[in-house]
């Protein structure tokens, strides 16, 4: 009821513009610099697209990376009427898939779309993988690996999905992990008791938001960690790498515009990237004491320094 | 007059015989000049970590010393591209050249093939491989379309002259535009890394490097593919310029060839990674130099390099 009640007050509250010809909610799975970059490049895109035709109004819902709050982000954009829903990660795509509304979606940010169950006759959209197994690869060549730690997020099907092929990538290597769930802040202290190698970080909203406490507490721990978001910020995450995001909003942008255009959505063939940039921070491997091999580094395609 | 005339003929006499001693002199000079020649300088083309190189060819340098009484000196040649350039520049006697380098430099400078020595899995040739991750869904040159290919460096076989003859055969010469993008990693295991990272979708490289790395890690079995193999051809082969004393390129062709049948020569071998030479000549070469032909059109293109 109460949740009711907020949804009311929020329709309200932002009444969407009635001018506007096409709306599009936007829905990420979390306020982190990852989906925030996808939707820049998707909303310059999308702006580049209509520039002087229809006016095109952007609804966008950053709740706080939990089941309910997705669900209640899908909601109030479905009553909003929206044109479109655009969906950034995982979780929100299959919020609004849960919803079994007849507004079309696109999805972007996604890890493996094939594996995330987000297929449906409105639905398309983009994602991207990363073959973490060069992740293992790089950490060997780096320092003895005994143990792996996988920080990820339990309620974050991408995440989870994430921490288990790593899981299994690290043990054919013969190499032991162990799983940290970052449900909340408290979580956290999860980390100060572990006795690990080194650090993978899924791409979890809830681990991202908290990245720089994350980091923190590592470094003291001389704990170097590797992650599959980039670190634009150079927070200290030893090595990246990912994919870069512009060009998942950038393909959103195209896929929606057509869809506003009056294409539909199961013309339009979903696209995995592939891409990936490499990127070593060596300032965070002085503070951890590790120093990169030569043949290493030139692997990467940027070095902080 | 007749004085004259008279001291005029002993002059002439005097002159006779020294110009006879001169030409005695220079008929010897063929045979006293092998003997007098002290230095023999042999260029090497640079490997992926140079200081692991010059490590390995010190005991060659060396033994081959002793045997033919004449100091032997290697030196990396810089770059690989310009092996045939330094040669020139670095006035050197011969050069430990891979396949197409030396295809060149027999071609350009007429050098002479020597020997080629056996690798420690009993190989003494190497051939290229063009690769794609599993999951990359590329299963020939019409599924390479629109994405990017990194090669070694020009001057390789292996890594740059077989894919672009490879190409030329499938109708693709215009490299850079049947590309979405062409890069140079600067070695084959970066190249290979590359290509498991999701740097690059398609990569070549030598097979010698490839199958180690998978040797080292089986998961790399795992994640790539071939999609082609290139002949046969010689890995490295030392080559000697033609103006070198024929006593002694054959002196130097025995030593290298009778190693393997003394314990100083073994264990200069085993220092140089090698179980023993093989003879090399011209023919050797002829299936590069058809890879040259095919290749050519692709060369020429601008937008290759």
């Amino acid at each position: 009821m109460l949740t009711f009640l907020f949804s009311v007050l929020f329709v309200l509250a932002a009444a969407p513009d009635s001018h506007a010809e096409k709306r599009i909610g936007v829905i990420m799975t979390g306020d982190v610099p990852y989906y925030g970059a996808i939707h820049e490049a998707f909303v310059a895109e999308l702006n580049s697209r209509f520039a002087g035709g229809e006016k095109i109004e952007i609804i966008l819902q950053r709740p706080f990376p939990n089941a309910l709050s997705w669900s209640n982000a899908a909601r109030k954009l479905i009553a909003f009427d929206v044109d479109l829903i655009v969906a950034y990660g995982s979780p929100a795509a299959q919020a609004v898939i849960h919803e079994k509304s007849s507004i079309p979606l696109v999805y972007a940010g996604l890890y493996e779309p094939e594996q995330a169950e987000v297929s449906g006759k409105n639905v398309t959209g983009c994602g991207f993988k990363i073959p973490l197994s060069s992740i293992v690869r790089y950490f060997k060549r780096l320092k003895t690996i005994s143990t792996l730690g996988i920080v990820f997020s339990g309620v974050e099907e991408d995440s989870v999905r994430q921490g288990k092929t790593m899981k299994e990538l690290a043990e054919q290597q013969n190499i032991k992990t162990l799983e940290i769930d970052i449900r909340s802040r408290a979580d956290l202290e999860k980390l100060k008791a572990q006795k690990t190698d080194a650090i993978f970080m899924t791409g979890g909203s809830l681990t991202h938001l908290w990245l720089d406490d994350i980091l923190s507490i590592l470094r003291k721990e001389k704990i170097p960690a590797a992650d599959i978001f980039p670190d634009d910020s150079e927070s200290g995450v030893l090595m990246t790498l990912y994919q870069p995001v512009h060009s998942q909003g950038q393909m959103a942008a195209e896929m929606a515009s057509k869809i506003l255009l009056g294409e539909k959505p199961e013309n339009i063939a979903p696209h995995t990237y592939r891409d990936t940039e490499l990127v070593f921070n060596l300032i965070a491997a002085r503070h951890l004491g590790i120093v990169f091999p030569i043949p290493l580094l030139i692997e990467a395609t940027r070095v902080v320094q | 007059m007749r004085r004259n005339s008279l001291a005029g003929t002993g002059l002439s006499r005097l002159v006779i015989a020294c110009l006879l001693v001169c030409l005695i002199s220079a008929a010897a000079r063929p045979g006293s000049a092998a003997e007098q020649i002290e230095e023999l300088l042999i260029g090497i083309e640079p490997e992926h970590n140079i200081f692991d190189q010059m490590e390995q060819y010190r005991s060659l340098a060396a033994y081959l010393s002793d045997e033919l009484g004449v100091e032997v000196k290697f030196t990396i040649m810089s770059r690989y591209g310009e092996v045939i350039k330094r040669f020139k520049a670095l006035k050197l006697d011969g050069a430990f050249l891979t396949s197409y380098t030396a295809t060149m430099g027999i071609k350009e400078l007429k050098l002479e093939p020597v020997a080629s020595p056996v690798n420690l899995s009993g190989e003494s040739t190497s051939q290229g491989y063009i690769f794609v991750r599993k999951d990359s869904g590329i299963r020939d040159v019409k599924g390479m379309l629109g994405k990017s290919i990194v090669f070694v460096d020009p001057a390789t076989m292996e890594g740059y002259l077989f894919p672009l003859a490879y190409l030329s055969r499938h109708g693709i010469t215009e490299i850079g535009k049947f590309f979405n993008r062409v890069s140079y990693s600067g070695s084959h295991a970066s190249t290979i890394f590359a290509v498991l990272d999701g740097r690059a979708d398609i990569g070549a490289a030598k097979n010698t490097v490839f199958d180690k790395l998978v040797h080292n890690d089986p998961s790399i079995h795992e994640e790539l593919t071939l999609i082609a193999q290139s002949p046969k051809v010689p890995e490295i082969t030392l080559c000697l310029r033609s103006e070198t004393d024929r006593n002694l390129r054959e002196k130097l062709s025995a030593v290298l060839l009778d190693m393997d049948k003394n314990s100083d020569g073994k264990a200069a071998l085993k220092q140089f990674k090698a179980i023993r030479f093989v003879k090399s000549d011209k023919t050797d070469f002829a299936k590069v130099e058809e890879m040259v032909q095919e290749a050519q059109a692709a060369i020429a293109d601008p937008r290759t390099n």
